[in-house]
């Protein structure tokens, strides 16, 4: 057990690109942290430094308050799932939960067995001991690796991406799995994912990164809510949060689709600033004619032609199209290229209760509650009505 | 897809086998014929008189008996010290980047392509100054020179092949560099190491060139070069029929190594796909 700390972290390559650029994390004893971004972002780059994989160009990589940029791999008793799990096909599952043990050395060969078969009883994998990685299926080796993890008496796990190659429901029980286990040996645990469900279902806190800079580091509750920019508020939640050009005179905010009052407080911190963007997450969007009486009063109505609509069964998306003024238009093809996603056009995804009966191709009345609009800076993508 | 066998491919069949075969059988039928029906000439297939004499006269025969002694001495720790080095060198290439490393595969390249005839004479008076001359490991050392650049090649593409998290997977897991390569990386290379191995077996073992140039006894002189000192009566008549049992006893053992060593390779292969 030991707290992780990464102080101004920078990896830079012989290119002189820098992979990593000044990160700082605490990650607290027995806390499970998530490190979670775009492809290229940098987040295996900074998981490979801690364990040791990768060198660190500068800035302290401290590990239960001891300095390990210097360190070995093996002398920094971290334990690592890769992410194609990078079992040793030559041996069993046995011997290959049993691998880190060995190394050791001079530990009694009973006290391995009784290791080994606690990791496996605990990971269901006792029927499995004596077969070959090779015959397994995706999900017994995972656990296998997770096995080789466990077994020692490593000060954290770290994770790199360890669901990517599972299908989507092995997926989600590997997650409730992972978690589980984290929470039962109260490990602290670093875990490398570039999908948004896994980072908000298993992480205590969460960093964003892009382009190898922090982001935010915070709980799930607030990146969700309190996101501090646009690539935030982007990244977190699906379907992702709209964005849309506005202007703010007062206490209203002037969208593509009407004009509604903002609440006193975020309409304030946008006084003045010209065209903005705004960001309102689809579920903040409804049917004027199913929007529950107790909250209708909190948001206002406009009327829109619905593109497309698909209905889920426990909820249902419309999809809006608007016309974007150029300069809104541009830092949107930049989000969405940040983001690794394509939108071919400026459109608005609503989510709609599933009672109702929006039909593709209509003109309909939608509700929006502004009261949870955000407000960004066109220019540097900040969040201006952040703790509003 | 399953295809039944027609009457075209067993004819094919046969006529391959007899086609490879048949020089085999041939020497294994004049080895059991008596010296006398051999060197008046022999054109029948099968002996006149079966025997097994020539056999017995070979195991008699204590030079034949020191040639093989050295032919295997030589080549196994020809194949030993090739296969380690080539490992090593192969690990190297395939992991490290470092200055000169096409230089050195070209050189390794380079070396195999050089006639092994061409060097003979610079050989030959090299060991003679350096008390080489006539003694294993002036045989060992060319040979295992010799073999290097293709065992390197060959392991070093079998290296490439394993993925390198193995290893980082291995360094996390508190090996160190040395152990990694011992645990993890050589086992998983073995049907490369294996092939190598047998590579240079077989051309230390075969080899007659140097083989013949650079012994002059049978302190040293290795089964290849040891046969053409088999003189009958007189120089006009060796005793095919000895040669012919010589030939087949030496082909023995690379028949058993081929067929211990394949095992093993088709083992490394079907071991366990590393993903999947």
């Amino acid at each position: 057990m030991a707290a992780i700390e990464m102080v101004n972290i920078v990896k830079q390559y012989g290119d002189g690109f820098p992979a990593v650029n000044d990160v700082s994390i605490d990650v607290e004893d027995g806390e499970f942290m998530i490190l979670v971004g775009p492809s290229g972002c940098g987040k295996s780059t900074l998981l490979r430094m801690i364990v040791g994989l990768e060198d660190i160009t500068s800035g302290d990589m401290v590990i239960g308050g001891k300095r390990v940029n210097d360190l070995a791999p093996r002398d920094r008793n971290l334990a690592m799932v890769f992410q194609n799990y990078a079992l040793y096909p030559h041996l069993t599952v046995y011997e290959n939960i049993a691998f880190p043990l060995r190394l050791k050395g001079g530990i009694p060969e009973a006290e391995i067995d009784a290791k080994v078969r606690e990791a496996s009883s605990t990971l269901e994998l006792d029927e499995h001991l004596e077969r070959k990685p090779g015959n397994l299926s995706g999900g017994q080796r995972q656990r296998v690796a997770m096995g080789r993890a466990i077994v020692r008496q490593a000060d954290a796990f770290l994770f790199d991406e360890p669901l990517s190659n599972l299908d989507a429901k092995l997926r989600g029980q590997m997650r409730t799995e992972i978690s589980r286990l984290q929470k039962k040996l109260g490990i602290t645990t670093v875990y490398v994912t570039h999908d948004q469900t896994e980072a908000m279902t298993l992480g205590d806190r969460v960093a964003v990164l892009k382009r190898g800079e922090l982001q935010q580091l915070a709980t799930p509750r607030e990146l969700y809510t309190q996101p501090v920019n646009l690539f935030v508020a982007g990244f977190i939640g699906s379907p992702p949060m709209n964005f849309m050009p506005a202007t703010v005179k007062g206490n209203e905010v002037e969208l593509p689709f009407g004009t509604f009052t903002l609440p006193a407080e975020r309409a304030q911190r946008a006084q003045g600033k010209g065209l903005l963007i705004a960001g309102v997450r689809p579920e903040h969007f409804e049917d004027a004619k199913v929007v529950d009486s107790s909250v209708a009063g909190r948001g206002s109505t406009f009327r829109a032609n619905v593109d497309v609509v698909e209905w889920l069964g426990n909820e249902a998306y419309a999809y809006i199209p608007f016309e974007a003024p150029d300069e809104v238009r541009t830092q949107l093809a930049q989000l969405e290229k940040d983001l690794d996603s394509e939108a071919l056009r400026t459109q608005l995804v609503v989510s709609l209760d599933a009672n109702s009966r929006i039909a593709k191709g209509e003109e309909a009345e939608i509700w929006m509650d502004a009261s949870h609009l955000h407000l960004f800076d066109p220019a540097t993508g900040e969040n201006l009505t952040l703790g509003a | 897809m399953k295809q039944r066998m027609s009457p075209a491919h067993w004819a094919g069949f046969v006529v391959i086998l007899v086609w490879c075969l048949l020089p085999v059988v041939w020497i294994l039928m004049v080895s059991l014929k008596p010296v006398g029906e051999t060197t008046t000439g022999s054109p029948q297939f099968f002996p006149k008189d079966w025997t097994v004499q020539n056999y017995k006269d070979i195991w008699d025969n204590h030079d034949f008996l020191r040639a093989l002694g050295n032919s295997f001495g030589i080549a196994v720790i020809a194949t030993l010290l090739a296969v380690v080095f080539a490992t090593l060198a192969a690990y190297a290439i395939a992991r490290l980047e470092f200055r000169g490393k096409r230089v050195v595969l070209s050189i390794a390249l380079a070396i195999a392509m050089f006639p092994v005839v061409s060097l003979v004479g610079p050989l030959f008076d090299m060991w003679r100054v350096l008390h080489l001359f006539n003694t294993w490991p002036g045989l060992i050392i060319p040979y295992m020179s010799f073999t290097l650049p293709l065992a390197i090649w060959t392991l070093s593409a079998f290296f490439r092949e394993i993925p390198w998290e193995m290893e980082q997977a291995a360094q996390v897991d508190g090996a160190t560099s040395w152990q990694a390569f011992r645990k993890v990386i050589v086992p998983l290379a073995a049907p490369g190491v294996f092939t190598a191995a047998i590579l240079t077996f077989f051309f230390a073992w075969n080899e007659f060139v140097l083989a013949i140039s650079l012994t002059s006894t049978t302190a040293a002189r290795t089964v290849p070069a040891q046969m053409s000192f088999f003189v009958g009566s007189d120089q006009f008549n060796p005793p095919y029929s000895q040669l012919a049992a010589a030939a087949v006893i030496v082909t023995v053992p690379v028949v058993v190594i081929v067929l211990l060593f394949q095992r093993k390779i088709v083992a490394g292969l079907t071991a366990g796909a590393v993903k999947g």
